[in-house]
């Protein structure tokens, strides 16, 4: 028995290059061993992970090339120009719409060597580390000296500060501390061409459009970040924790909506619906949970916690106290069930979308009806999190246990795609498009858009190098 | 092959999102994907499916790991420990013959001499049914085993003071792999501290620890004494007031030997020690449960010299971050492969500072 591709055989780099990488980032920076060729064949893509657990691989890199500075990102990428060898960059592989997969078989660009906490800048409440820092050792670096910086994804303990920027990541804790894009005040990166990127920290500037946005959610097509310098708060001195359960998701949805229009900030805001209440907090069963942490200086933390209780009882929610908070703070990084349904040949996986307050509920009511229909579908459930004043990110997350799993995958994303745009959603919140949502680009911003991109892309990137078969096709 | 059980613990630690791989100190310092704890689980799974062709780059990967247990701390899944598949394909690569080669060089040196140093004295001083184990990196450091002489001499207590020669836990062949030398190993060491009639051992090792506690019932080997860490008995000896000490005014920062914290979560001893000396501490960012190992233990010390380099190198920037005036550990091992930093083990901060005379307690 041997792995197999499904994607594409593996990939050859020229010698010539191989050799010229070598001399960059030095001989045990560059390797073509199978152990490391396996490990760089995928990210968290959870129907490649489904497959891999049999030795299906989407394929594998032809290398993988592990600089230590900015400057050795810049001279392999200029080596990859002149020898047009494609390269696909990798961060945590931690993504779960395949954006760091080689899908042809591409060089891998590693930057986790790249992984030190630079500087913290009290005054300014800035800080500065390497893209390819761990985010919960940039937290605990940060927590070690009082701040934080408040982006906690699912994805804390093994996704990296670049590949939050790549993804236009967002954590749970962004009610409060905002959005990856808020966070980020500068950056470095190497532009495809293996230029140099470097856009200063200031809180806010007008000189042209946001050069930073350009990379923000690029997942390298547009270049890779090596170094950011990012937003940080104190440790907060006071932390509350209160939940509610409702009758329906309506209802708990009027709550949020009200706390965000009265512009009470809690950092953390989750509407489990009758199915995730069940899962996470078992005493409370088929009912809606909505939970908040409302954290920070003790003062304001007692002023919105007021509001936020007001609210609630207005609108019905029963108060259940600080309990189901704990459970979640403890359960929320645990994604042990999925590996374990994979296993028996069940398929799992998330999906989060953005939609106004205005079709919030009936996007629910839609995405779980429509992907609950798919042949061989057997649990299909969602929490509403990151909360704006004008709407909110829903997350579903579903499993399948059908006689083709791809037919039941493919039929289940697309349900859930169509619901979305039906009701005037956006099809991704904060995990991006990798390869596998590049199929709905044109839906989401139209022709004119995905050309935009392309135009964009090639700009940057005149030879095509960079991630290819990601966001939007190189054109 | 693995069993069904096995199997499915592995590949529920092969299919998960890698959530443990901030905390491991090879991946941190090598920068490498492959390094992390999912991807050695999903090599090993791949492995066992005979799915692999580079059998040597395969077993390379697994004399990599640091054996540190970080990963196992930090799994979402209760009771797993990558360092059971690691270990058994360890031994795969043994009885193929397929170990890099300064672990093979370690065990014909361990051959020879029956320990990993080579060629060494006896020791055995005293009388007592308490032990005193002196370990293979506390042999080699005369500091620790001249502190450790002191504090028993001040403190009245009566210890015997044993190791040396062949007298060795057998780690170095556990993780190597040698899985009949290590049980030779451990019979070995139950038979000569039942033969001294030693109803407890004090360690100065972890790693000799975790043999003794954990690994040795594996193969069928009951020590039939209790063993306890050198950091609980010198702890106990300050408050019951059996050694008196000078204390000092100065900022110390403990590092955390790896095996001590993740398997024996024994991280407040050391500290109280320190405490009792007056020191004020100084806490790295990564410390008790989410220090990283030293890089001199066994699993990464035996593979690759350049990886543990690469370790120690971050561990040694991460302790001078708190620019302390004194570093502290409580493994000889420890103290041996960060001396760059000056560290001490707390076994000789506690001597340097008695001030009471032979058996003169306060209490």
């Amino acid at each position: 028995m041997k792995l197999t591709t499904y994607f594409s055989e593996r990939g050859a780099a020229p010698p010539a290059f191989i050799e010229g990488v070598r001399d960059i980032v030095g001989p045990d920076n560059v390797s073509q061993k199978e152990c490391d060729l396996i490990s760089y064949s995928l990210d968290y893509w959870l129907y490649g992970i489904l497959l891999s657990k049999d030795g299906k691989l989407p394929s594998l890199p032809s290398a993988i090339v592990s600089p230590g500075t900015t400057e050795e990102v810049q001279e392999v990428l200029r080596l990859a120009n002149r020898f047009e060898v494609p390269v696909t960059p990798f961060g945590g592989g931690s993504g779960v719409l395949g954006g760091a997969v080689p899908l042809g078989g591409e060089v891998v660009l590693n930057l986790q060597r790249m992984n030190r906490f630079m500087s913290l800048d009290e005054t300014s409440m800035v800080a500065e580390a390497e893209a390819g820092i761990i985010g919960g050792n940039l937290e605990r670096e940060l927590n070690h000296r009082g701040y934080a910086m408040g982006n906690i994804p699912q994805s804390l303990y093994c996704s990296t500060l670049g590949g939050w920027i790549a993804t236009r990541a967002v954590g749970q804790f962004s009610t409060k501390y905002g959005k990856i894009e808020d966070m980020v005040l500068g950056m470095e990166a190497v532009l495809p061409t293996g230029e140099l990127l470097k856009v200063k920290p200031v809180p806010r500037r007008s000189v042209g459009p946001s050069l930073m946005e350009l990379l923000l959610g690029s997942e390298g097509i547009m270049g890779i970040v090596t170094k950011a310098v990012v937003s940080v708060h104190p440790l907060p001195e006071s932390t509350v924790k209160e939940s509610f359960v409702l009758d329906s998701v309506a209802a708990a949805l009027d709550v949020v909506r009200r706390v965000m229009r009265a512009e009470a900030r809690p950092a953390v805001v989750r509407i489990f619906d009758d199915s995730e209440s069940e899962r996470y907090f078992p005493e409370i069963g088929r009912r809606v949970t909505v939970i908040f942490i409302i954290e920070g200086e003790k003062d304001l933390v007692a002023r919105d916690t007021e509001v936020v209780r007001r609210i609630a009882s207005e609108g019905g929610g029963e108060a259940r106290g600080e309990a189901p908070v704990d459970i979640w703070l403890r359960k929320r990084f645990d994604i042990g069930l999925g590996p374990m349904i994979m296993q028996h040949g069940g398929v799992v996986d998330t999906i989060e979308v953005v939609s106004l307050f205005k079709d919030a509920k009936a996007l629910y009511d839609d995405m779980l009806a429509s992907m609950k229909a798919v042949e061989g579908a057997l649990e299909v459930s969602g929490h509403f999190s990151h909360f704006y004043k004008e709407g909110a990110c829903l997350y579903i997350t579903f499993a399948g246990l059908p006689k083709d799993a791809h037919r039941y995958y493919l039929d289940t994303w697309n349900a859930a795609m169509e619901a979305t745009l039906r009701h005037n959603g956006s099809i991704s919140h904060h995990h991006g498009i990798g390869f596998w949502r590049t199929r709905y680009m044109n839906r989401e911003l139209g022709d004119t858009g995905v050309e935009l991109l392309r135009r964009l892309r090639q700009a940057a990137d005149p030879n095509s190098i960079m991630n290819r078969g990601k966001v939007v096709d190189a054109g | 092959m693995l069993d069904k059980q096995e199997l499915q613990a592995l590949t529920n630690c092969a299919l998960c999102a890698n959530m443990c791989k901030y905390t491991c100190p090879i991946y941190l310092a090598s920068g490498s994907e492959t390094l992390s704890p999912q991807k050695i689980a999903r090599l090993i799974l791949y492995e066992d499916k005979d799915l692999l062709e580079d059998r040597q780059g395969f077993f390379d990967v697994v004399f990599s790991s640091a054996m540190c247990g970080a990963c196992s701390r930090h799994c979402i899944y209760e009771a797993y420990d990558l360092r059971k598949f690691i270990q058994k394909a360890r031994s795969k690569a043994h009885r193929e013959g397929a170990l890099p080669e300064e672990t093979r060089k370690r065990l014909e040196t361990f051959r020879e001499f029956g320990n990993p140093n080579g060629e060494r004295q006896l020791v055995d001083e005293g009388t007592s049914t308490a032990g005193y184990f002196l370990s293979c990196s506390g042999y080699k450091d005369e500091g620790v085993l001249r502190a450790m002489r002191r504090i028993v001499e001040a403190s009245g207590q009566q210890v015997r003071i044993f190791g040396g020669a062949d007298i060795c836990c057998g780690a170095p062949l556990y993780y190597a792999g040698d899985t009949d030398g290590f049980e030779g190993a451990a019979r070995k060491m139950a038979a000569d501290i039942r033969e001294k009639g030693l109803d407890r051992v004090i360690v100065d090792c972890p790693n000799c620890m975790r043999m003794m506690t954990k690994v040795y019932p594996e193969v069928g080997v009951d020590l039939q004494a209790e063993v306890i860490h050198t950091s609980e008995f010198l702890l106990g000896l300050l408050r019951e007031g059996r050694i008196e000490v000078r204390k000092e005014s100065a900022r110390a920062t403990y590092h955390d030997p790896c095996i001590l914290a993740n398997d024996f979560h024994i991280t407040e001893a050391p500290r109280a020690i320190l405490g009792e000396l007056g020191f004020e501490l100084q806490e790295p960012a990564y410390s008790e449960n989410h220090a990283h190992c030293c890089g001199g233990p066994a699993g990464a010390r035996i593979g690759h010299a350049g990886l543990a380099d690469k370790v120690r190198t971050m561990r040694i920037a991460e302790l001078k971050q708190t620019e302390a005036e004194v570093y502290a550990s409580a493994c000889p091992t420890c103290k041996a492969v960060l001396s760059e930093s000056g560290i001490k083990d707390v076994t000789e901060l506690v001597a340097e500072r008695i001030v009471n005379g032979p058996g003169q307690a306060r209490a």
